[in-house]
């Protein structure tokens, strides 16, 4: 009974506390302006864009960097979707996500191949450049170098443009996929993944499918990034080449890490820390770049494990579980 | 369904003050002492070089106030960084927008971010003066509020492709590019022209960012034997080109810059004068650089910056500066946002002492600057040229 207790209070706590961040982020628009709720906005899309990259690159264990490639497919079959077959841009969020899907069946392929490290690495990079070309290329669909602005659209009477109907829309969808990614790495797949990632030899030998362990995780990937492109490309309005290159790569890369590789809570605080950071530093014109630079190798230096481990020190409700509890 | 009911209308609830345009709207951003105006420019990032482009515009600001500013206000700037990144530049404008409150917006270099800023700018009714970027979309179709105060990509597309018309027995003329839209606002513009003309380049190459050796696109173009080539790369692939063309004996053709380039700086970056002496570029203004016309807007950059290296684009945003603060004096005292966009429609032919075409804003038309002379060496000096052996 001892022992069953604590476990109860901490899944009742666990519970509240996933649900309380959203309930509570609900009432945020009445504190924010249009500025702060933009920013608010880039941290959501951050999230799913950084949770997605810390599934293959951390729980799964490849080094494989094609988010910034499942990002802009979904961006851009958004777009196109809305700019080029007046599909209302809601419904080309599902559709942005299985393009992106796509393309993480598409980047499974070299890992299917028993391409691993720094060979993985070096072709997921080619994938996303290969995407970038692609963008860059085939102007009457992506509108080449000029970009593709949406069309404007009213939902039950607001302008998409509005910041807080977008807020509304972009805090449902990344709550149902955070949601669904926590519980599918709480099931027996999630813990194949884990297995994959810490042996993938000795995972095969317990009969666990591990080709298909990493298609799915890199096609769930692939989906997360791939919706999380339809929602950057309502927040800008207008999607260019320019936004998913290398530099869109290592700003992910260093919110996986700062977060804490593998983890979902990882990924929230990593994607929130560093969306905000930069606009905190906009009061040190020409010192942005520097104090940003030392803000990550302090985090890094300091907590090795990302900032998800010094919740994780401070109660047990945040550490994550791969299994589930006992009701 | 009714949780969703609920949802949007608690949306609605927290739109309904952003939706309003409220009675002080015209007025904010304006005290009795000050207007804010909101500059934005990429200060940070790849293109932060660019930023020398608010640095005019900033000095004209200070001169201004220095002699009491516009109907005894002070011309109040507030930068922001837009890294030359659309998402950071919509953060930089809504910040300005609704955080800082500022009564209007100057600057805006990378066209990219201009264009994604665009329909928030439009939405939100401020004037806005784009002091630097270049492409045509950002100011067309016509935007009310919105003004462009410097060539557009096509102005100086054109401008280039008449400067290399203007040669005679000018029949072969090559492209080369890089496949950008900052490199296409140009190129396309001159082809237009070009075919106007009755001119098809005869080759078109890219050249794409960060190469660093021409020589296949060198090549290509020998075949051809253009009698013009035109360049729309940014300056360190410039340098490139012109180094590889001179290296395969190509020295002698003539070729066409962009006002992405500066004449003297390519010089430095080749080191060569051979390389540059049948090199010419867009330029916007009456004189050299260290011509005796520019001279008193060198001063007064270095009066309010002293420790600014003077190129190009340090200049670039000062015409429309000027034309601004004559639309706020002729708006007097009573200034709103209505009346000075008002005012701005009513610039006519307004001879900025420093382009060298003059600008012209309408109700219809927003762009304001149609044209831009050409700058090359003649007999190893620096001319601002209006045609071909025409001096300016």
């Amino acid at each position: 009974m001892s022992t069953i207790m604590p476990s109860a209070r901490q899944r009742s706590l666990r519970i509240w506390a996933f649900w309380a961040v959203p309930a509570l982020l609900l009432l945020l628009p009445l504190a924010t302006n249009a500025y702060t709720q933009f920013i608010v906005n880039g941290m959501l899309i951050s999230v799913l864009v950084t949770l997605g990259f810390t599934l293959v690159i951390g729980n799964l264990g490849q080094l494989a960097f094609a988010n910034t490639a499942f990002f802009g497919i979904g961006a851009y079959a958004s777009a196109m979707l809305t700019a080029k077959f007046g599909l209302p841009w809601i419904v080309t969020i599902p559709l942005a996500g299985a393009l992106g899907a796509l393309g993480g069946f598409l980047a499974s392929a070299a890992a299917l191949r028993g391409i691993r490290s720094y060979y993985l690495a070096i072709i997921t990079l080619a994938f996303g450049e290969l995407m970038r070309w692609a963008y860059l290329h085939t102007k009457p669909l992506t509108g080449g170098t000029d970009g593709l602005p949406l069309p404007r659209e009213v939902v039950f009477g607001i302008s998409l443009s509005d910041d807080t109907l977008k807020f509304y829309i972009f805090l449902g969808v990344t709550v149902v996929l955070v949601k669904a990614t926590l519980n599918l790495m709480r099931s027996r797949f999630g813990r194949s993944v884990m297995a994959v990632r810490e042996n993938e030899v000795a995972t095969a030998s317990l009969a666990i499918p591990t080709a298909r362990v990493i298609l799915v995780t890199f096609i769930w990937s692939g989906f997360v990034v791939g919706c999380a492109g339809a929602l950057f490309a309502r927040h800008v309005g207008h999607v260019f080449p320019e936004s998913f290159g290398m530099l869109h790569l290592i700003a992910s890369f260093a919110m996986v890490l700062v977060g804490g590789l593998g983890s979902v809570l990882g990924a929230v605080l990593g994607a929130v820390l560093l969306t905000a950071l930069p606009e905190y530093l906009r009061a040190f014109p020409g010192m942005e770049e520097l104090f940003f630079g030392l803000i990550v190798a302090a985090v890094l230096v300091a907590m090795p494990m990302g900032l998800a481990s010094l919740l994780r020190r401070l109660s047990p409700i945040f550490v994550e579980r791969y299994y589930r509890e006992e009701s | 369904m009714k949780k969703l009911t609920s949802l949007m209308a608690a949306a609605a609830f927290a739109a309904a003050p952003a939706l309003a345009q409220d009675d002080g709207w015209e007025t904010r951003g304006l005290t009795d002492d000050a207007i804010t105006i909101g500059v934005m420019g990429p200060f940070s990032g790849n293109a932060s070089s660019y930023s020398k482009a608010l640095i005019g515009m900033m000095a004209y600001y200070d001169k201004v106030n220095e002699e009491g500013g516009v109907h005894g206000r002070k011309l109040v700037a507030v930068q922001e960084d837009t890294a030359c990144d659309s998402a950071k530049g919509l953060a930089a404008a809504k910040k300005l927008i609704s955080q800082d409150e500022v009564f209007m917006l100057h600057g805006n270099s990378c066209s990219g971010v201009a264009l994604a800023l665009r329909p928030t700018i439009e939405e939100t009714g401020l004037p806005w003066i784009v002091a630097h970027a270049v492409s045509d979309s950002i100011s067309t179709p016509l935007a009310g509020n919105i003004f462009h105060g410097v060539p557009t990509g096509s102005a100086n597309g054109r401008a280039m492709a008449a400067f290399v018309l203007s040669k005679p027995d000018t029949k072969n003329v090559a492209i080369i590019e890089h496949s950008n839209d900052w490199a296409h606002s140009y190129s396309n513009p001159a082809r237009d022209y070009l075919k106007e003309q009755g001119v098809n380049p005869s080759v078109e190459l890219t050249m794409e960012r960060g190469q660093t050796d021409a020589t296949a696109q060198v090549l290509k173009m020998r075949q051809n034997k253009p009698d013009f080539i035109i360049a729309a790369l940014y300056e360190a692939e410039t340098a490139i080109f012109l180094r590889d063309l001179k290296k395969y004996g190509m020295g002698d053709i003539p070729v066409m810059g962009t006002a992405g380039t500066d004449l003297e700086n390519t010089l430095k970056r080749t080191g060569d004068f051979d390389t540059v002496k049948n090199y010419y570029v867009i330029h916007s203004y009456v004189d050299n650089l260290d011509g005796e016309k520019m001279k008193p807007w060198g001063d007064m950059i270095h009066k309010f910056y002293p420790d600014e290296e003077l190129s190009t684009f340090s200049f670039v945003s000062i015409g429309s500066a000027e034309a601004l603060v004559s639309a706020l004096e002729t708006v007097g005292p009573d200034l709103t946002r209505s009346k000075l966009i008002a005012a701005l429609e009513d610039v006519r032919e307004f001879d900025t002492g420093i382009l060298s075409d003059p600008i012209t804003w309408t109700p219809e038309d927003h762009q304001g600057v149609k044209g831009s002379a050409v700058a090359g060496f003649v007999d190893g000096e620096p001319t601002v040229l209006k045609a071909w052996g025409q001096p300016y």
